[in-house]
């Protein structure tokens, strides 16, 4: 049987009579990357919270590594690693005494500070203050911190919004080096490309609820369209384009005639991509 | 409760109190400052009342009254000369009397007596030359009142002993320099929440108690080092230095709690400032009243720091101790309870 890492039951939490997060349930097994995707406003970091410990759920629970959360909140946070989306380091400390202070803060007892930093590629700027940092110095600090415990949970949100190509690969690449260690991650982002490449499964949020909750290959299967895509040369001598899908009892025979009959320039296939799925789902784009 | 965290946590709080400028330069010059302050007011108090007089005849009963302790007489040649001392604020009064003074009190008459008195003189050296000179009457005519005066003195008896202005003054100092910690520590909670590292920090195994527990030790310890460094220069721990240390560490846990409610209301640390100027205004207040005897009336007993002031005051001032100050001592701690409290839930009440 799958051990659970992440159990949320019938989660609900309202800000006054708003209702921020509506009765979701979902688990995430141990060693999973989940990818929880939504537009502003969705519930998402209101979710996070209540599964972190930052909030009481009005109604259900949140169970982390077979503990409930709200009873047991200090054995759950030494478990886990959170890495925030606004930037929350300190900025007039250097990067060496922000982590030292947060491996005191998880009681952690050999801890070198320095391997870490190089881990994430902060070498020769350990003892800099924070506030000379650039942003993308300081997200990766702010990954780093969040790994000081060596937690068996870890909650990014957003971890690669804002950055550079370079820093955005270093900070995947963690994250899978996280997954191979054997942590369980609960990524937060916008990045759809992202969420297809790094989590094992993906849910769709939108005004609390959870929509959809699947791996990528699946939900492109259930909600998306394959197709081909074809360039060929006119009688006029320009291009046109002549589209395939390839998910009917037709396609065999339709691209047999488009080889026939036309004269094919350029030919690749087209699979739908998570934000088109999204979108069909939810009605809505992700940055609206 | 775990000692470490909390350690960790203080440490923190230290660090990022110093490395902030502004607080580090006001901590450092304000002690600087207010020992300068302190050291340059004067520490006797000077308790003569010079008295300019023109008398061409001069009646023995005015060298009894020179032999009294604090008075003293300055003669001029002429009414013109002594105008022009006291108008030049030489003395804050003059007395003439008249050349046939002595005829005019045989015979039963009323003589004139001219008193002149210094634009700022106080109202209380009119009454004192206005009592001598009656005084100066009833001596020469051998007629005193048919009445039986009898004077008591309320409190301790500090003739030849009043308390010199930067002893006063050391009170308001010493209150002055602590507050401004307040500010201090109001400002790094609120910075704490406006960046959003006390987020960081409650998804740690560290509890909520450990974090308060914490910004106490730091917000007291900071203001009880100094306030107490501040009394020792000054001399302010020479009389029963337990009781003033009690109090001192009483007023910083004070002042902490009230950071503690500053910081929920601000957002930032120029709105922590506003606050915690206003907070010192009213903080400041019975501190006045000890400078000033008589400006601060009963309804000061409501301001917390009043009795902070009043321990500080008696015992070092005084000579109070412990059962004179027991109460406000019991008092204080009242107030500190529910300042740290009520802090402690607005900050709460904030994060939530």
């Amino acid at each position: 049987m799958v051990e659970q890492a992440i159990i949320a039951d019938k989660l609900t939490y309202s800000y006054n009579n708003l209702l921020a997060v509506d009765h979701i349930s979902f688990h995430v097994a141990k060693g999973e990357i989940l990818g929880f995707l939504g537009p502003n406003g969705a519930g998402k970091t209101t979710s996070v919270k209540m599964l972190t410990g930052q909030l009481k759920p009005k109604d259900g629970k949140a169970i982390l590594l077979g503990l409930d959360v709200a009873e047991n909140i200090e054995r759950v946070q030494s478990e886990i690693g959170v890495c925030f989306e606004e930037t929350n380091l300190y900025q007039r400390m250097s990067a060496v005494e922000n982590l030292n202070l947060f491996a005191r803060l998880f009681n952690v007892k050999s801890f070198n500070a320095y391997s870490l930093l190089a881990r994430v590629g902060l070498s020769g700027r350990e003892k800099d203050r924070v506030e000379n940092y650039s942003k993308g110095m300081k997200q990766r600090l702010m990954v780093a911190r969040s790994l000081v415990s060596k937690p068996q949970i870890l909650f990014l949100d957003e971890p690669t919004a804002g950055l550079d190509p370079t820093s955005s690969e270093a900070i995947r690449n963690i994250i899978l080096e996280e997954r191979k260690r054997g942590a369980t991650i609960f990524l937060t982002t916008h990045d759809m490309m992202e969420a297809d490449k790094l989590s094992d499964r993906v849910a769709f949020m939108n005004q609390g609820k959870i929509l959809a909750l699947d791996k990528p290959l699946n939900l492109k299967q259930k909600y998306g369209k394959r197709a081909l895509k074809a360039k060929v040369a006119s009688n006029k001598g320009s291009l046109e384009i002549r589209e395939i899908n390839l998910d009917t009892p037709q396609t065999a025979e339709e691209i047999q005639k488009l080889f026939h009959n036309e004269k094919v320039v350029t030919i690749h296939s087209e699979e739908a991509t998570l934000e088109d799925i999204f979108i069909k789902i939810t009605g809505r784009g992700l940055t609206e | 409760m775990n000692f470490g965290v909390i350690r960790a946590l203080v440490a923190k709080d230290f660090t990022l109190f110093f490395r902030n400028r502004f607080y580090a330069l006001i901590t450092i010059l304000g002690i600087i400052t207010y020992l300068v302050i302190y050291f340059v007011m004067p520490s006797l108090v000077n308790e003569e009342l010079e008295i300019g007089l023109y008398a061409p005849i001069i009646p023995p009963v005015f060298e009894l009254i020179q032999q009294e302790e604090g008075l003293e007489f300055h003669e001029y040649n002429s009414d013109q000369n002594l105008r022009q001392a006291i108008t030049d604020r030489v003395h804050e009064a003059g007395v003439v009397l008249p050349e046939d003074i002595m005829e005019q009190l045989a015979s039963g008459q009323t003589p004139p007596v001219t008193l002149y008195f210094s634009i700022d003189a106080p109202d209380e050296i009119k009454d004192i030359v206005e009592t001598m000179v009656k005084e100066m009457a009833y001596l020469q005519t051998g007629q005193f009142l048919a009445i039986d005066i009898s004077a008591e003195i309320l409190g301790p008896d500090l003739l030849g002993d009043q308390i010199p202005i930067r002893d006063r003054m050391r009170l308001m100092l010493v209150i002055m320099l602590i507050m401004f910690e307040m500010m201090g520590l109001a400002s790094l909670i609120s910075e704490e929440v406006e960046q959003g590292t006390i987020r960081a920090l409650l998804v740690t195994p560290m509890s909520v108690r450990d974090l308060f527990t914490a910004k106490l030790i730091m917000g007291a310890s900071l203001a009880f080092i100094q306030g107490a460094l501040f009394m020792t220069i000054v001399g302010g721990l020479n009389i029963q230095p337990s009781i003033i240390l009690i109090g001192l560490l009483l007023g910083s846990i004070m002042f902490t709690g009230t950071g503690f409610l500053i910081a929920s209301l601000a957002k930032d640390m120029l709105t922590s400032m506003g606050w915690g100027i206003t907070a010192i205004l009213i903080y400041a207040i019975p501190a006045f009243g000890v400078m000033f005897p008589g400006t601060v009336t009963d309804w000061a007993r409501f301001i917390p720091t009043y009795y902070l002031t009043n321990i500080i005051h008696q015992v070092s001032n005084l000579n109070a101790g412990w059962s004179e100050i027991w109460l406000d001592l019991l008092i204080l701690m009242v107030f500190n309870i529910l300042l740290v409290w009520g802090g402690i839930m607005a900050i709460g009440r904030k994060l939530r």
